[in-house]
């Protein structure tokens, strides 16, 4: 096990510390599938190539700038937004004050879908996990006595990307900013959509078309500005472990740098303004080694390309402690995890960070709990003294043997996806989606039977409720934004936005730079929703094709006497009811986060339910058709985006009318507790809030399913 | 046989909420009306397996069996990822178009370690399932043939029912199931893609005796070379095999669901089929021949859950098996002794 002169003395001495446990059982398999011995040594470290190279130098592995933070700290970038562009600006102002360093906007669903707030399909999604945009007119309130010129600014977007990143610019020219001043990031990583977050619009091609587009507008107009942060964060979220968050991303950067390349562009104009963004979750030595393995592998492969800027092959990236790892229950061990998070991020070496606030198992954070995420980082900056050391765990034979065997793990299966023809088509094939879904629910598996630690949890649980204030985005905001809608329609020249609108149509039929067409309709007040028209009319929009795995939660779950009593209670309400429990798995409104609802399907299946899974975005008119067509008994409603006080009743009404009265309605996901008994008013009969396990949930929903005569 | 007593319906109502009282006449009129609820709610009953629900089940079928034999009655199988639901919502698209009214029943396998199902083909049906016109209901397969024969094909038999012209049974390409579906409709078509190594893809060569037309989706983009030399692999292989009719021998065609190309060739592939063979007689003759196949299929299932219901039966199987194990009697001798304990020696 051990690489040493003197392996035998240690392995004697290791062995009578273990008494009755053999050796072996110390090794460990990661959820990755990889070995892990506990020990390494001078001997392994011999092995590695890249053990004794610098900082700021290739293969970049122990970090890009040579002095890293010994130089100039990390980027403190807390990503927020939500309601109105007013509250927004607000908030970024007190932030900016406050020792935040960078903004990073998020913006509400419908923004990203391209919907303005008038939308039908969107009554429940407006302003709520992110802040509302409309037109050019918001975004100006979003940034005001922001300078443009002096602020970086960082946008998730990608959908609405042209509208939203138009908006920016016709804003900062609105200040007085030209376009060579900005700086920041434009997350415009279409590809990852396809596989987790689901706010697309388009199909892959056209919107593929879009990236390169903007990718080639702003190596000319803004060299500053970063054009995609190609993100692996959302694959984490959605259950990939280190391996398939390392390997899936850096497959969708190969695939942008080859579109850019087909576009004609020189490598050297494009790539040193691509940038990263990384998820990093509880796996501490693992997710320090992933973002080393990143660096290591993303100069590897753009060394093919013989870029001439070493900029080009150098991987810089953001990060974001995982979102997914924080529990409803026993809520203050979030900032705990939070802040190992954060310093797993911090040495592997990242430009930029964002912390989570502990309350986002069940809410939109507070301005206290956005304060607390912030000081996190500020007391690990400031206050450990970390930032005197340049990758100080480089040459640590443990983290070095991890970085290692990471590359390698990703490699193969960057390997298999080059094989494939490249990430566009491994996405068709919906290969890298069913990995990643096949790891959550392993992982869930795991964490039911509580061979993975979830402390408050699966282990040491207390009853004690922790209270405390949740944010809640009014519903009234989209009357607002309605209102606000109606009046610039009023205010402006329709003419002139029919006109630039039809030249956006007329470019995407026929070729030429999709940013640069749609600046002038920006220019002319047409908003996010008419913009994204003019170029569905000739794209149409992309409609996800619903696949589900089977036998993974059931295989993963080693207890099976567990797995066996729910099966016969499955079997028994067959012989009482003369059919199987039946449920309807559905997400509603624009809501695209689908890791929940697709872990529970697979689940709820291998405990013997009969599992109908609807499209995703569905109105609650369309659900409830659905489960009346379907007549099943019971609807089980996913709701991650703060949209369920309006879509559930709404589909209570929706079932009660379409005759559907008996079916009955759970709901789980992120959902405040003070908005328990809301639901319940409702008529639901569940909720499930996260940390809860699949089994208990099964068996909940079964007693329910027995009780209802 | 008439039963008009109210029973207890499959999923009824929770406490304090109102069922309407819900006896055959309440199945009967209400799929007639084509009322959609009640129609799936009839499906539900039909697919029970309580012995009560069965009884009314059987009589609100053979109340509806008047009303049914219009439709256009049509089998789709084929490969995991072959495309099939986004084939029938295309399909289903144009016909409605049309003025159709189309009933899809997707029917997709239950586990047989779970025993339970995910049902995802709708899913990929949304703009169909979306159509005031177009009825889909998805079913899982349940444990035994026989139960899945039996739903499906009253089924459709409701859905015909409540006057939908078009009747779609969709399946996955594996095992028995096709020939029972096969069984049931009056074309069957097999749907494959190009390029997927092995041309005949692990599906049985008894499938192409069933089909009535092999079809070749996602002939679009880098596919379409191979799409066409499938086609003719295809045609090569249909020859090997004895057709079912004297008068129709089954095409191979090409189509894109996804780009929507190749539709309505498929479409008027099935209309000349119900032409042609209508024309002879042999579509009538095929339906007649269906119900006789599906009695005795019913006789089959019947008499086997008898058996192994039978008290004799069930005290000597441990001894047999037993016995079989070690040799000591042959597999002949065996089945002997078992059939002698309901048939009595002779």
């Amino acid at each position: 096990m051990v690489n040493h002169p003197r392996e035998k003395e240690w392995e004697e001495k290791a062995k009578k510390e273990l008494k009755e446990r053999p050796l072996d059982s110390i090794v460990w398999e990661t959820p990755e599938g990889i070995q892990v011995n506990p020990l390494y040594t001078a001997e392994d470290l011999n092995r590695i190539d890249h053990a004794d190279t610098l900082p700021g130098l290739p293969p970049y592995v122990r970090g890009p700038m040579a002095t890293m933070y010994a130089g100039r700290p990390w980027t403190i970038r807390q990503y927020a937004g939500f309601s109105t562009a007013r509250e927004s600006n607000e908030f970024y102002r007190k932030s900016l004050a406050a020792g935040q360093a960078g903004l990073s906007i998020a913006f509400d669903l419908p923004t990203h879908r391209g919907y303005d707030s008038d939308h039908p399909r969107v009554a429940g999604d407006v302003g709520k996990a992110g802040v509302a945009v409309d037109s050019i007119e918001d975004m100006k309130i979003l940034f005001d006595r922001i300078p443009l010129d002096k602020m970086s600014v960082s946008m998730t977007m990608n959908g609405a990307v042209l509208p939203i990143l138009g908006g920016y610019i016709v804003a900062a020219e609105e200040q007085g900013v030209s376009h060579e001043l900005l700086t920041g990031t434009i997350q415009n990583d279409i590809l990852k959509e396809y596989l987790t977050r689901n706010t697309y619009i388009y199909p892959p091609q056209p919107s593929m078309r879009i990236v390169s587009d903007i990718m080639a507008y702003c190596s000319k107009e803004m060299p500053r500005f970063n054009t995609v942060s190609i993100s692996g964060y959302h694959m984490m979220e959605a259950g990939a472990d280190t391996v398939l968050q390392t390997a899936f991303t850096l497959a969708d950067g190969l695939e942008y740098v080859r579109a850019a390349l087909r576009a004609g562009m020189d490598i050297d104009a494009f790539a040193p303004r691509l940038s990263f963004f990384f998820g990093v979750g509880m796996s501490f030595f693992m997710n320090i080694a992933m973002l080393r393995a990143a660096r290591l592998l993303w100069h590897r492969l753009m060394s093919v390309f013989n870029p001439k800027n070493p900029r080009s092959s150098m991987l810089r990236t953001h990060c974001q402690t995982s979102g997914w790892s924080l529990t409803e229950q026993d809520p203050y061990n979030n900032i705990i995890r939070t802040t190992l998070e954060c310093m797993s991020a911090v040495l592997g070496g990242t430009q930029s960070l964002h912390t989570n606030s502990f309350d986002e198992a069940v809410g939109l954070p507070t301005d206290f709990s956005a304060h607390i995420a912030r000081n996190t980082q500020l007391i690990v900056q400031e206050e450990s003294k970390v930032c005197h050391a340049i990758d100080p765990l480089g040459g640590s034979y443990y983290v070095e043997m991890l970085t290692t065997m990471i590359v390698d793990e990703a490699q193969k299966i960057i390997d298999e996806i080059e094989e494939m023809g490249g990430m566009t088509k491994a996405i068709e094939s919906g290969m890298p989606k069913m990995r990643i879904e096949e790891a959550a629910a392993r992982k869930q598996a795991r964490i039911d039977q509580g061979i993975e630690a979830i402390i408050g949890v699966n282990r040491y649980a207390t009853d004690d409720k922790v209270d405390f204030e949740v944010r809640e985005v009014p519903d009234y905001i989209r009357n607002e934004q309605v209102e606000r809608l109606a009046e610039l329609r009023k205010m402006r020249d329709n003419k002139e936005v029919e006109r630039t609108l039809a030249e956006l149509t007329h470019a995407a039929e026929s070729g030429g730079n999709l940013l640069e067409a749609t600046l002038p309709a920006v220019r002319a007040r047409a908003t996010v929703g008419e913009i994204s028209n003019a170029l569905e009319v000739v794209f149409g929009r992309f409609v996800a094709t619903t696949l589900c795995i089977s036998g993974v939660y059931a295989s993963e779950y080693r207890d099976t006497t567990v797995i066996e009593s729910l099966r016969k209670r499955a079997a028994r309400f067959v012989e009482t009811e003369g059919r199987r429990p039946r449920i309807l798995l559905t997400k509603m409104g624009q809501d695209g986060h689908d890791r929940g609802v697709k872990v529970v399907a697979t689940a709820f299946a291998d405990l013997g339910f009969d599992v109908d899974i609807s499209p995703m975005f569905q109105t609650p008119e369309e659900a409830a058709r659905m489960a009346v067509e379907n007549d099943v008994h019971l609807v089980g409603v996913s709701s991650l985006a703060a949209g369920h006080k309006i879509l559930v009743p709404d589909l209570m009404r929706r079932l009660s009318e379409n005759g559907g009265e008996e079916i009955m309605v759970i709901v789980g996901g992120v959902i405040p507790p003070k908005d328990y008994q809301f639901l319940y008013d409702a008529g639901v009969v569940g909720i499930f809030g996260p940390g809860t396990s699949i089994i208990e949930s099964a068996n909940k929903v079964l007693n329910i399913l027995e009780n209802r005569h | 046989m008439t039963s008009q007593s109210s029973v207890s319906p499959p999923g009824s109502a929770g406490e304090g909420k109102q069922a309407p009282v819900r006896n055959s006449d309440y199945y009967v009129n209400g799929v007639l009306a084509a009322d959609r609820l009640v129609l799936s709610k009839t499906i539900t009953l039909m697919e029970s397996s309580l012995p009560e629900h069965q009884e009314m089940a059987l009589d609100v079928v053979e109340r509806l069996l008047p009303h049914t034999g219009k439709a256009i009655r049509l089998g789709i199988t084929g490969v995991p990822g072959g495309g099939k639901s986004t084939f029938i919502e295309t399909l289903g698209m144009k016909l409605i178009e049309a003025g159709h009214r189309v009933a899809v029943i997707a029917v997709d396998p239950s586990s047989k370690i779970s025993g339970g199902s995910i049902m995802g083909d709708k899913t990929r049906m949304q703009f169909l399932s979306a159509q005031e016109n177009a009825f889909v209901r998805p079913a899982a397969t349940g444990q035994t043939l026989g139960g899945v024969a039996r739903k499906t094909r009253e089924s459709m038999l409701i859905c015909e029912a409540a006057g939908f012209d078009v009747v779609i049974v969709e399946t996955v390409g594996v095992g028995q199931l096709e020939t029972t579906v096969a069984s049931m409709v009056d074309f069957f078509l097999v749907l494959m893609i190009p390029g997927a190594g092995d041309e005949l893809q692990g599906i049985k060569r008894g499938i192409l005796e069933l089909a009535d037309a092999i079809v070749i989706n996602k002939a679009d983009g880098d596919n379409l070379t191979k799409a066409r030399l499938a086609q003719r692999e295809y045609e090569t292989a249909l020859h090997l095999v004895n057709p079912r009719s004297p008068d129709w021998r089954p095409p191979v065609l090409t189509c894109s669901a996804l780009e929507k190309t190749g539709i309505d060739e498929v479409w008027d592939v099935v209309l000349r089929h119900r032409e042609k063979l209508g024309a002879t007689g042999e579509l009538e003759a095929r339906r007649r021949e269906q119900v006789f196949e599906w009695t005795w299929f019913l006789v089959d299932e019947g008499l086997r859950e008898w058996f192994y219901k039978n008290a004799g039966t069930k005290t000597l199987l441990p001894a047999i098996k037993k016995k079989i194990g070690s040799g000591v009697i042959t597999p002949t001798r065996a089945a002997r002794e078992l059939l002698e304990t309901i048939t009595g020696k002779e």
